[in-house]
C-alpha cells in the first residue's frame, strides 16, 4: 500500500452546482410528462366520510386521479406498519395525501385537486404529548393492536414505543445522594429544511418504472415502491440526481410510489415539485418535539451517583424510523457520563402532528441541550466550574458510560481542554457575554453496503456505489480509498451512483454511515483489482505476486523499482482477456459485547455504541438583556471523530452543524394551532439562520486510533457537530442572565421573559 | 393579462388610468402573489425604467426623493446618510441585498404595511408624498395617507412619484432602530424612529418618534417633544421616552411576538432611536445602520 499526502478534496460536483449547469430532480423534462399535485387532509384528525372525484376527473387535461381505492391496499412503514400511500378511513394529520391528480400543466392539476370534495367527521386533535398519555385521551390510532408489535412495552394508548433504559440501582442512590437537582426541559419540533424542495418523476416501460426522486436513501425508497405497489425489487429503478441537501428530511421512502402509481394510471410520465410549503407540512421528516424531566443526584465532591428521567417524544401520526428515538434520547440525556446508577423511561407518543423522522442527530440537540443545560445547574450545586465537573464525571479511555459500556481509545477530555483553550474560556467578558460550554456523543451504524469499481483498458477506474451524496462530500471520498489501494490517484476514478438498477445496497445519506460502511465496500472492491493487478504483473515481470508493489501508477517487484510496468499497460492487457473488476462489501464492526443493551430483547439497539464519537462546543455569546436577543460570536468546537480522511468536507460539515445548530438554539421551532395545525410552515416565519448570522468558528479535530472504527479509522461525521451547539449557546445565556431558559428555541422573547 | 413597461410617468399614468397597477421591484406584490396573497393583478405597468422617478434632488432646502429609488441607493446616498440618516438606517435593514437592489422607496410606502422600515422614519422628517394622476398632482402628508394595514388614502390612477423631504434645521439628527432575531431577511417586529433637534446647549430642543408595526399603521408618539425639550440625552430621558413609546403602542400577539414583549421592545427601540439620534445631532458620527454599529436588536 502506498500513502499519498492528505490531498485537498475538489468536490466532483462542485462546479456543475456553482455554475448553475447541476440539474436536480425537477430539472427532469420527459416526453408526454404530466404534472401532479396533491389532496392534502388539511385538518389534523377526522374521520373521511365521503371522497368525491368526479368533477376533477372529468376536468379537460387531468390523466389520473387517484385515491385509497386505486392503489393495493398495503399498510406499511419502517418499523411499525400504521400508514397507507392514501389516507384510508381517518386522516391523523394535515399534510396527510388524500388523492392525487396527474394532470397536462402543475395550475390545471391544482385546479382538479381543489375540485376534490371530502367530507369529514372532525375528530379531536392530538396536540400536546402530555396530554396524549393522559388516561381518556382521544386516540391517533384506535386499532393499534392490529399493526402487528408484538414486543409490547407500551404503557399508555398514544405510545408507539416505549423505552426504558436501568442500570445499577437509581432510586437508592438518589436517596443517599448529597445533592439532588431536578429539571424540566421542553423542546418544540423544527425541520430539516433542504435549500431543494423535493421532486419526484416517475416513467414507466413495460412492467418496469424508473424514479428520479429526491432521496437521501435511494434503497429505502425502491423498497417502499416494492412493498406499496407490490413488485420486485429488479423492476424499480431509482435514480437520484443532485440532490440540493437533505440533513435527514429526505431520508426515508416519502413519495415515489404515489408518482409512479399516478405514471401507470395516466400511462405517461409525471412529475410532483413541491413548494416551500409542501416542504414544511407532508414529509414524514421533522425533529421531534420533546419533554425532558431530568434529575441528578451528586456526592457534595461534584461526582455524579445517579440519574433518573422522564421523556416523552412528539411521533407525529405515524411512525417513520422513530421507533429508536426514546431510547436513542435516553442515551442523550444520560450523556458521554459516568453515571453508575440510571433509570430512563422514555415515551414516543402518536399525536395528529406531522409525523417525526430522521432529522440530522434525531433527538441529540434537544437531549443534549436539556441535559447540558442541568449539568451546568448540577456544577452550580456544587459550586465548582462546569469544565472542571466535565472533566471530573465525562468518560475518557477505560470509563464505563453510563449503560456499563466501557470505551477503549476516546478523546472526550481532550476534546473538553481543547475546545475550552481555544475558546478562551475564563478569560474576562463583558458583562453581557459568557462562555457555555457543552459536551455531546453520537454513534457510528455499521451495516451492509457494497461498491463495485472497475479499470477499463485505458487504465481509468470507475467506482460504482449504492452510497448517495447529498452534499456531505462524503461519496466524494470515495476514490481517495481506492486510490489508495491501487497506487493511483483519486482523479483517475469516475462515480457512478445514486442509481439502484447499477450498483449494490447501500443504507444511504443517513445515519453518518457512508463512509464507516462503503468506504470499507470500496477498499475491498479495490483489493480485490490490486490482487488481480499483481498477478498480472507477476506474469509480465516474472516474479512472485506476493512480490509485486502498486505505486505511483505502476506495480514493480519489491526492492528492484526498475522492474515495474505501468497500471495502464496491465489494463489494456487485461482489458483483452480476464476483465479487471472488483466488488466488496466486507462485515461490518461488531457490536461492542461488554455493554448492557447491546443484544437485549425488545432492545432498540442504541443503547451500546460502536465507534462513538465525540465532541466539545464552547460557545461565546451576546446577550441584549433588554430585548433577550442573544447573538453567537464565536464557536470553537473540538471533536473526536476518528481519522479524517477529507479534511475539506469534515471541515464543511462541522460548519454546517454548528450553524443549524444555532438555528435550533436561538430561532427554528413550530408552532401549532389549537386545532393541531402549523402556523409557520414558511421561511417568512420559520427562521433559518443566514450566513450574516454566522459567528466565528474554530475547529479541531482530535485524531486518535479508534478499535473498531471503519475505513482508516474512520468514524461518521455528519450528524455529530450537530448534537453540542445548543447546548453550549445554552449554557451561554444562562450564564449572562442567571437562569436557563428551559424552551427550545431560546427565542429573544422567551429569554427576556427569563431574565 | 397585459404587462406594460412605461418609459415615461406619463405613460405610466395613461396606463393606470385604464385599470394597470404600477410594479417597480415586485418585491411585496410578485411574493404576495406567490403566497396565494391574491393574484397578479390582470394589467401590469412596469414603472422601474422611468428615469424622473429614480431621481433625487433638492427641494425648498430639504429633498426630494424620487419614489423609484432604491433601498441600496438610500443606504449610501450622501444626501441621505447625511442628513436624513434614519431613512439610510432603514433602507439599509430591509430584507436581503437582493431585496434592496430592487425593492423602492416608493414601493416601501405605498404598500402601506405597519411593519415597512422607511415608514417611520419617513414620519419623523414630517415628509410628504407626492401622488401623481393625469388630472394632476397632490401631496399627502403620511398619517393621512396611510388608512390601516395595507391601505392607503390614493386613488387607483395615482402614483406616488417622490417623497419629500423638508429641511430638518441645523444640530438636527435622526436614526431608526429594530428588533431584529437574526441579521438578514428579517420583517419589523417592532421598530422605532426618531428625528431630533439639539439647541445650542446641546440639550432637547425637539424631537418626533414614530413607531412600526405596533399599530395597524405606522404611528407617530404624540407628546414626545415636550417629554424631552431641554432635557439632556440621558438615562433619565431615555426612560421617559421608554414609557410614552410603550404606553401609545397597540400591538397583537402573533408569530413573531407577544403584546407584552412587543410593547417592552418598541419602547427600548424608541429609547435607542433617541438617544442614537441625539448623538448624531451633537455631531459624532454613528455609521448606518445603528442597529450594527451600536449593538442593537441582534446585537453586532
Amino acid at each position: 500500500m502506498t500513502t499519498t499526502e492528505l490531498p485537498i478534496f475538489n468536490r466532483a460536483d462542485g462546479p456543475d452546482k456553482v455554475t448553475g449547469t447541476g440539474r436536480y430532480a425537477a430539472d427532469i423534462s420527459l416526453t408526454g410528462m404530466l404534472a401532479a399535485k396533491f389532496k392534502y387532509a388539511g385538518i389534523a384528525h377526522g374521520k373521511i366520510v365521503k371522497i368525491d372525484t368526479s368533477a376533477a376527473s372529468a376536468m379537460p387535461g387531468v390523466f389520473a386521479v387517484l385515491t385509497a381505492d386505486d392503489v393495493p391496499d398495503v399498510r406499511y412503514s419502517a418499523v411499525i406498519a400504521d400508514r397507507r400511500l392514501f389516507a384510508k378511513d381517518v386522516v391523523r394529520f394535515e399534510g396527510e395525501v388524500v388523492a392525487a391528480v396527474a394532470a397536462l400543466t402543475p395550475e390545471l392539476a391544482q385546479a382538479a385537486v381543489d375540485s376534490i370534495e371530502v367530507t369529514y367527521e372532525e375528530l379531536p386533535a392530538v396536540n400536546d404529548i402530555e396530554s396524549a398519555l393522559a388516561e381518556g385521551s382521544p386516540l391517533v390510532h384506535d386499532q393499534f393492536d392490529t399493526y402487528g408489535v408484538t414486543d409490547d412495552t407500551r404503557m399508555a394508548a398514544n405510545d408507539a414505543y416505549v423505552s426504558t433504559l436501568s442500570f445499577g440501582d437509581a432510586e437508592a442512590a438518589l436517596k443517599s445522594a448529597d445533592i439532588v437537582v431536578s429539571g424540566r426541559f421542553v423542546a418544540d419540533a423544527s425541520h430539516a429544511v433542504p435549500i431543494e424542495p423535493r421532486a419526484v418523476v416517475a416513467q414507466w416501460e413495460g412492467n418496469k418504472v424508473t424514479v428520479w426522486t429526491s432521496t437521501q436513501v435511494p434503497f429505502d425508497a425502491r423498497n417502499g415502491i416494492c412493498e406499496t405497489l407490490e413488485m420486485p425489487a429488479n423492476r424499480v429503478r431509482v435514480i437520484v440526481p443532485h440532490l440540493g441537501g437533505g440533513f435527514g428530511g429526505k431520508c426515508g421512502f416519502h413519495f415515489e410510489a404515489h408518482i409512479a402509481a399516478l405514471a401507470k394510471a395516466a400511462r405517461r410520465p409525471v412529475k410532483l415539485v413541491f413548494s416551500r410549503m409542501e416542504e414544511f407540512l407532508a414529509p414524514d421528516r421533522r425533529r421531534e418535539g420533546m419533554v425532558i424531566d431530568i434529575t441528578t443526584g451528586l456526592n457534595s465532591d461534584g461526582t455524579i451517583v445517579a440519574r433518573k428521567a422522564w421523556i416523552a417524544l412528539d411521533n407525529g401520526a405515524y411512525c417513520s424510523d422513530s421507533a429508536f428515538f426514546p431510547q436513542m434520547a435516553a442515551m442523550h440525556v444520560l450523556g458521554p457520563y459516568k453515571v453508575p446508577n440510571t433509570h430512563v423511561e422514555s415515551h414516543l407518543v402518536y399525536t395528529n402532528h406531522q409525523p417525526s423522522g430522521s432529522v440530522r442527530a434525531p433527538t441529540a440537540p434537544q437531549g443534549c441541550w436539556a441535559v447540558e443545560t442541568h449539568t451546568d445547574e448540577l456544577a452550580n450545586a456544587v459550586d465548582m466550574d462546569p469544565v472542571e465537573f466535565r472533566k471530573l464525571n465525562c468518560v475518557g479511555t477505560g470509563d464505563a458510560g453510563a449503560m456499563g459500556q466501557v470505551y477503549e481509545e476516546i478523546a472526550l477530555q481532550e476534546c473538553i481542554e481543547r475546545a475550552a483553550a481555544a475558546a478562551g474560556y475564563g478569560q474576562d467578558l463583558p458583562e453581557n457575554e459568557a462562555i457555555g460550554l457543552a459536551v455531546g456523543w453520537w454513534p457510528s451504524f455499521p451495516g451492509a453496503s457494497g461498491s463495485y469499481i472497475k479499470l477499463d483498458g485505458d487504465g481509468s477506474g470507475q467506482i460504482i456505489t449504492g452510497a448517495q451524496e447529498c452534499g456531505t462530500g462524503a461519496v466524494m471520498t470515495l476514490p481517495y480509498l481506492a486510490a489508495e489501494q491501487l497506487g493511483m490517484q483519486p482523479e483517475d476514478f469516475e462515480l457512478v451512483y445514486q442509481d439502484t438498477s447499477a450498483a449494490p445496497y447501500d443504507t444511504g445519506a443517513t445515519g453518518s454511515q457512508t463512509l464507516l460502511n462503503n468506504g470499507r465496500a470500496v477498499q475491498e472492491a479495490a483489493i480485490m483489482i490490486a490482487g488481480q493487478l499483481k498477478d498480472l504483473a507477476a506474469e509480465h515481470l516474472e516474479a512472485s505476486a506476493g512480490d509485486i508493489v502498486l505505486a505511483d501508477g505502476a506495480a514493480s517487484v519489491a526492492g528492484s523499482p526498475d522492474r515495474n510496468v505501468t497500471i495502464a499497460a496491465l489494463a489494456e492487457i487485461a482489458g483483452g482477456g480476464e476483465l479487471l473488476i472488483g466488488h466488496g462489501s466486507g462485515a461490518p464492526p461488531d457490536y461492542p459485547d461488554n455493554a448492557v443493551g447491546a443484544t437485549c430483547l425488545g432492545d432498540q439497539g442504541v443503547a451500546a455504541w460502536v465507534g462513538p464519537q465525540f465532541m466539545c462546543h464552547a460557545a461565546r455569546v451576546r446577550v441584549d438583556r433588554d430585548t433577550g436577543v442573544a447573538r453567537v460570536l464565536n464557536v470553537a468546537a473540538a471533536h473526536d471523530n476518528g481519522t479524517i480522511i477529507n479534511m475539506t468536507g469534515a471541515t464543511g460539515q462541522i460548519e454546517g452543524g454548528i450553524l443549524m445548530g444555532i438555528g435550533q438554539a436561538l430561532t427554528e421551532g413550530t408552532q401549532y394551532s389549537d386545532s393541531g395545525k402549523q402556523l409557520n410552515a414558511a421561511l417568512l416565519e420559520y427562521k433559518l439562520q443566514t450566513s450574516a448570522d454566522a459567528p466565528e468558528i474554530s475547529i479541531e479535530f482530535v485524531q486518535i486510533n479508534t478499535p473498531g472504527a471503519g475505513p482508516n479509522g474512520a468514524k461518521g461525521l455528519a450528524e455529530a457537530p450537530n448534537v453540542p451547539t445548543a447546548a453550549a449557546v445554552s449554557c451561554a445565556i444562562a450564564k449572562v442572565i442567571g437562569e436557563p431558559v428551559r424552551q427550545l428555541p431560546m427565542t429573544a422573547e422567551r429569554v427576556w421573559k427569563t431574565a | 393579462m397585459s404587462f406594460a413597461i412605461a418609459s415615461s410617468v406619463e405613460e405610466a399614468l395613461e396606463a393606470l388610468d385604464s385599470g394597470a397597477r404600477p410594479i417597480a421591484g415586485g418585491t411585496d406584490l410578485v411574493v404576495g402573489a406567490r403566497q396565494g396573497k391574491g393574484g397578479l393583478p390582470e394589467s401590469i405597468v412596469a414603472i422601474d425604467r422611468i428615469a424622473e422617478l429614480a431621481e433625487i434632488g433638492v427641494a425648498d432646502g430639504g429633498l426630494r426623493i424620487g419614489a423609484g429609488v432604491t433601498h441600496a441607493r438610500l443606504m449610501t446616498e450622501p444626501a441621505v446618510v447625511d442628513r436624513y440618516t434614519a431613512l439610510a438606517d432603514a433602507a439599509a435593514l430591509v430584507g436581503s441585498p437582493a431585496t434592496r437592489n430592487v425593492g423602492t422607496l416608493g414601493g416601501n410606502v405605498m404598500n402601506s404595511s405597519p411593519a415597512m422600515d422607511t415608514g417611520a422614519p419617513l414620519m419623523t422628517f414630517g415628509a410628504v408624498a407626492e401622488l401623481r394622476s393625469t388630472s394632476g398632482t397632490r401631496t399627502v402628508a403620511l398619517d393621512e395617507l396611510w388608512t390601516g394595514p395595507g391601505k392607503n388614502s390614493s386613488q387607483e390612477n395615482e402614483l406616488c412619484v417622490a417623497l419629500v423631504l423638508p429641511d430638518l434645521g441645523e444640530r438636527a439628527g435622526s436614526a431608526y432602530v429594530r428588533l431584529e432575531y437574526r441579521r438578514a431577511m428579517e420583517i419589523a417586529v417592532v421598530g422605532a424612529a426618531a428625528t431630533v433637534q439639539l439647541d445650542a446647549d446641546g440639550n432637547f430642543e425637539s424631537a418626533r418618534v414614530a413607531l412600526t408595526a405596533v399599530a395597524p399603521k405606522i404611528i407617530e408618539v404624540s407628546g414626545i417633544a415636550d417629554v424631552v425639550a431641554g432635557k439632556a440625552n440621558d438615562d433619565a430621558l431615555g426612560a421617559l421616552v421608554y414609557a410614552q413609546a410603550a404606553e401609545q403602542a397597540t400591538p397583537i400577539s402573533d408569530l413573531r411576538a407577544g403584546e407584552e414583549y412587543r410593547r417592552h421592545c418598541v419602547g427600548v427601540m424608541a429609547r435607542r432611536a433617541v438617544e442614537a439620534a441625539a448623538r448624531r445631532a451633537s455631531g459624532e458620527t454613528i455609521a448606518v445602520p445603528v442597529n450594527r454599529a451600536l449593538g442593537v436588536g441582534a446585537n453586532a
